[in-house]
């Protein structure tokens, strides 16, 4: 029995897209993070192409800690001045030009972030949309383990799991991902949950329409929008967490082009060699504000409650 | 609220004894004058090693039959600690190995200082900047107030707190000193700090209170330019997430009927907006409160780090590159039954404010 | 050709609105939600105003009291209030405006009212806000409250006293802000028992959702009527309450009519409300006034074919007829509404000149006024 589909018709994408181009027009801000946000992933995908994806092994002592881009004088003494080719944002450690191992980090954060957020989001559907549909002891459980998660801060989970399984990218990843899949689930589920009580969920059931059906094919939809804001908002979280994790230490190797590893060397020479956090630190908050200021534009185009 | 804390305790537990080489647990209490004998016994004494074990090099690589099951190990733990028993850390505490509940409380009052401190800057700055931005929508003091929250939520701890470093301790100088101090303790050698300012006695453990209760004035006034540099870092951070809330929130709020109302009485906007419409719209705001509190201990470990300040977030990330599971087990405990209590007395709180929900 | 004064001749007239015209800039386009509306109430009448969902009723209480959200934008027009311009008040005056000369009491009294503060507070805080314009009218009503109690017998040392001391803060105003209080207090709790409020000491301390719709809606009448108000605007104010409680708030209305000195506009749907309470009756379709009457006038002889149309679509328990009669056609859009008279694509007897241009009003009687292009220029 074919029944009609009790989702947003084309009229309402059509003036989702007007509505979003006038807020657009009348936000610069969003506009600013929609580009950043969207040169970030292009420079990612670049990236290789750019720099030498091997050139972060090639370790070269001689040149470590030199700085001699005359555009920017740190007033501090013994700065070390490179010979050789001009390094615009200086060497890190290792003797390598900070600005190709910056623009190898990105897209390692940016992949990681992605990877992170995709499946925290399939996860969130998957457990919250079933805990909210399923009920009663079920869904009580699913909360109590979410209440769990969520009552230690993401740092310290990770870094727990990072001492006891060890460094490498993938249990880094997975740290971070342990760490936020709950917000998700406790997203979907309660979104789920204000729209099962909509008329038009009663309606298909007695159009005869199954439970998955129901909930895959109607609720969801509908119930994706601030799941999508969070997602958006939550890739820039993810790359500051990774940041952070690897700034404290917690990288595989400190050779790593990761920008929070680049930091963490900075550590030690900070005063005599600022560049080392000053500007990996800049790209993390040039991304991180880049994704941010776009969820919070599709937040404003999305949010009904807020809508003209 | 127990099950919670039970089950994290457990899961931490298993995650460690388990998957970790089980001596690892029995490092605190080894030194290395012992011989292989001793270790032994040091470890069946733990309730690590089963009494049937041959030797300690059978226990190390986990022979069958030579690890007490993980189980047991956790009951024997949580009697302990239910006694108060937290064992022994590897971290230097005044003086040598001390009982890991020692060093972490001595260690606790610098870490909730700093973390009190930038919550209260957090919601002093947080929420007038929520208010203003959701009153003056989309005019220019709610793009400076997005900017500012956006922007201070998207910085990372660590760039925000050096470069605040590098602006205050190297480049702005006076008489050849940095104008802040670079340390997060008593570290005299700042251009507004008070050279030698004397001793203080303990009542508290936190350097501000304590120096006050002394009588001491130039020493606060010295813990608290200390303080300056971290806790504005921390509340950069944290105010991202709390003018947002407080935004929409109030945003929704304003759109209400019954500020239409209001304004119909003949109300003065101020009235309006502070007697109707804030009262509502902080009630949602408060939901978000074990969250803050959760991101402010997060970056607590970080400022710690970079600012050397003698906390339990410094401390942690020591006992995580040594493997002191005691210590961790601890830190991740307390941490946990703060955001819990937050969120239960932010829920009580509700309760009472919110009179819809009452009996 | 008659014409409309230009001015207030008539002493009687209290609030003149002359060419109202009103548009919401929105993403989706402008909408023209009020083109030229012109109305007039003269004092202690109850005027209603009828018309469908859309039509410009509310859009018009809000414009007058100067509500409008941001996107609104008043193209021309004025409103005279008494001879003075409510549109061109600044904000601060036309706080002090709403204040003391308008008072508007809207649909559904459970979301306009705040759901976190009593009863008590949300009325007692008109006054207690603005001090200075009630001092007076506190104490003098408390004055004619002793004197009451006096003529039935039940005068006391202490309300002698409190009497003398209340005459003593009339002549030379030093009111303490407790007593102040007080005083508020007992004077909005004359205004509850005006509304016939069952145990209004009571309910002074509930919150909006422990009452009744019929009884919330007595009490945001009370924080209208506590003003005194010159203009009394009611929109759709019994249609969020059923039927009985729908009477029993009219009865009241008929009641306070006495008591009160105000003028009221009763917007609203519903004919039948109109025909039970009004004086006279306005007539609204698409942003403009269509016509205007007395009641009776207004049912016996309608003239514009939308009242004509709107009076036979009334279902008739006593006609034999099976069908309802409907206007044929549906409301138009306002972003881009027809030219010249609004209604002239559901006219059945629509002329060439109805989409050229717009009719204004005539009077073809005394009270009488029509827009329609049958009738007059």
């Amino acid at each position: 029995m074919r029944y009609m589909r009790a989702t947003t018709d084309r009229s309402r994408r059509g003036s989702d897209i007007r509505y979003a181009l006038h807020l657009l027009r009348g936000n610069p801000i969003v506009l600013a993070g929609t580009i950043i946000s969207i040169a970030s992933l292009i420079v990612g995908l670049l990236s290789g192409l750019i720099v030498d994806p091997n050139s972060w092994k090639h370790i070269d002592l001689n040149l470590r800690l030199c700085w001699n881009n005359l555009a920017i004088d740190w007033h501090i003494r013994n700065v070390f001045v490179c010979s050789g080719n001009s390094y615009p944002l200086g060497t890190d450690a290792f003797g390598r030009d900070l600005l190709k191992m910056m623009i190898l980090a990105i897209p390692l954060d940016v992949q990681i972030a992605l990877e992170v957020v995709a499946s925290a989001v399939v996860i969130g559907i998957a457990v919250g949309g079933f805990a909210a549909y399923a009920g009663g002891k079920i869904d009580e459980v699913i909360l109590r383990v979410t209440d769990v998660f969520l009552s230690i801060p993401s740092i310290l989970l990770a870094i727990v799991l990072l001492v006891i399984v060890g460094r490498s990218l993938t249990v880094l990843t997975f740290a971070v991902l342990v760490t936020w899949w709950p917000t998700y689930v406790r997203l979907v589920r309660s979104q789920v949950l204000s729209e099962k009580e909509k008329p038009y969920v009663e309606t298909l059931r007695v159009l005869g329409a199954g439970g998955s059906r129901i909930l895959f094919g109607h609720v969801i939809p509908n119930s994706i929008y601030p799941v999508l804001v969070q997602a958006t908002m939550d890739i820039g979280s993810v790359i500051l967490t990774i940041a952070a994790l690897t700034f404290i230490g917690f990288a595989p190797s400190p050779l790593i082009p990761e920008l929070g590893n680049l930091a963490n060397q900075g550590i030690r020479y900070f005063f005599t060699a600022p560049w080392l956090i000053v500007f990996p630190g800049l790209t993390i908050f040039i991304i991180s504000l880049g994704f941010n200021l776009l969820g919070d534009g599709v937040r404003d185009i999305f949010d009904p409650r807020l809508r003209r | 609220m127990t099950f919670v804390l039970l089950a994290i305790s457990l899961i931490i537990f298993y995650l460690t004894r388990a998957v970790l080489p089980p001596t690892t647990a029995a490092a605190p209490y080894i030194t290395p004058r012992m011989n292989d004998d001793m270790k032994l016994n040091v470890a069946v004494s733990l309730g690590l090693a089963t009494p049937s074990c041959p030797s300690w090099e059978a226990f190390s690589t986990s022979r069958a039959g030579c690890v007490m099951p993980v189980w047991g190990q956790y009951v024997g733990w949580l009697r302990n600690v239910l006694q108060g028993n937290w064992g022994y850390t590897l971290l230097p505490g005044i003086s040598g190995t001390e009982t890991t509940w020692y060093v972490f409380a001595s260690r606790f009052p610098y870490t909730a200082e700093l973390a009190i401190a930038g919550a209260l800057l957090t919601i002093i700055i947080g929420i007038p900047l929520g208010i203003i931005s959701a009153t003056h929508n989309n005019k220019w003091p709610d793009h400076v107030s997005r900017i500012i929250s956006i922007g201070g939520y998207s910085m990372p701890t660590f760039w925000v707190g050096l470069l605040l470093q590098l602006l205050f301790v190297l480049y702005i100088r006076i008489n050849g000193l940095g104008l802040l101090p670079s340390n997060g303790v008593l570290d005299a050698s700042c251009a507004i700090c008070v050279a030698n300012p004397g001793q203080i006695s303990m009542f508290t453990g936190v350097p501000i209170l304590d120096s006050l209760l002394s009588g001491n004035l130039p020493y606060s006034w010295d813990a608290m330019i200390a303080l300056f540099l971290p806790t504005v870092t921390l509340a950069l951070t944290s105010i991202g997430a709390l003018t947002r809330i407080v935004r929409s929130s109030m945003m929704e709020v304003l759109r209400q009927d019954y500020i239409l109302l209001a304004r119909s009485k003949g109300l003065r906007e101020r009235v309006v907006i502070y007697r109707h419409a804030l009262k509502n719209a902080l009630l949602p705001a408060m939901t978000i409160s074990g969250l803050i509190v959760a991101s402010l201990l997060g970056g607590v470990v970080v400022i710690e780090l970079i600012f050397s300040l003698p906390g339990v977030g410094n401390a942690a990330l020591v006992a995580s590159q040594v493997l002191d599971l005691n210590f961790l087990e601890l830190y991740v405990l307390v941490t946990a039954a703060i955001i819990v209590i937050v969120n239960l007395i932010v829920d009580l709180a509700y309760a009472k404010l919110d009179p819809r929900i009452r009996y | 050709m008659n014409q409309l004064p230009t001015k207030t001749a008539d002493p009687e007239e209290v609030l003149r609105i002359r060419e109202l015209t009103v548009t919401f800039h929105t993403y989706a386009g402008d909408v023209k939600a009020l083109d030229g509306v012109e109305l007039s109430l003269h004092k202690r009448e109850i005027l209603g105003v009828v018309g469908e969902s859309g039509c410009g009723k509310s859009v018009t209480a809000l414009t007058i009291t100067g509500l409008l959200p941001p996107n609104a934008e008043i193209v021309c027009g004025e409103a005279l209030l008494n001879d003075v311009n409510l549109l061109k008040m600044k904000s601060s005056e036309m706080r002090l405006a709403r204040l003391k000369d308008i008072a508007i009491v809207f649909q559904d009294p459970m979301t306009y009212m705040n759901p976190v503060m009593t009863i008590g507070s949300q009325i007692t805080e008109i006054l207690i806000e603005n001090p200075e314009v009630f001092r007076e009218v506190v104490v003098t009503s408390r004055l004619q409250e002793i004197d009451q109690l006096e003529k039935s017998g039940l005068i006391s040392h202490k309300l002698q006293q409190e009497r003398s001391h209340l005459k003593q803060v009339l002549s030379h105003g030093n009111l303490s802000k407790s007593k102040f209080r007080r005083l508020g207090q007992l004077y909005v709790l004359s205004y509850l028992r005006m509304v016939r409020l069952p145990e209004p000491e009571r309910v002074l301390k509930m919150y909006p959702f422990e009452l009744s719709g019929g009884m919330r809606q007595r009490a945001v009448i009370a924080m209208a009527l506590i003003r005194k108000p010159k203009l009394l605007l009611a929109d759709e104010i019994t249609t969020a309450l059923d039927v009985t409680v729908q009477a029993q708030i009219l009865q009241l209305l008929m009641q306070l009519r006495e008591q009160i000195d105000s003028s009221v506009v009763l917007i609203t749907h519903d004919l039948a409300v109109v025909a039970e309470v009004c004086d006279r009756v306005a007539v609204m379709y698409a942003g403009n006034v269509v016509e205007v009457a007395e009641v009776n006038e207004l049912f016996q002889n309608p003239l514009h074919p939308y009242t004509q149309g709107l009076l036979a679509s009334i279902p008739r328990p006593d006609s034999a007829a099976v069908e309802l009669k409907s206007i044929e056609g549906s409301v138009p859009d306002l972003i881009s509404p027809p030219s010249g008279c609004r209604f002239h694509p559901r006219c059945r007897r629509a002329m060439d000149r109805c989409s050229a241009s717009k009719p204004r009003p005539f009077e073809t009687q005394p009270g009488h006024l029509v827009s329609c292009f049958l009738y007059g220029e």
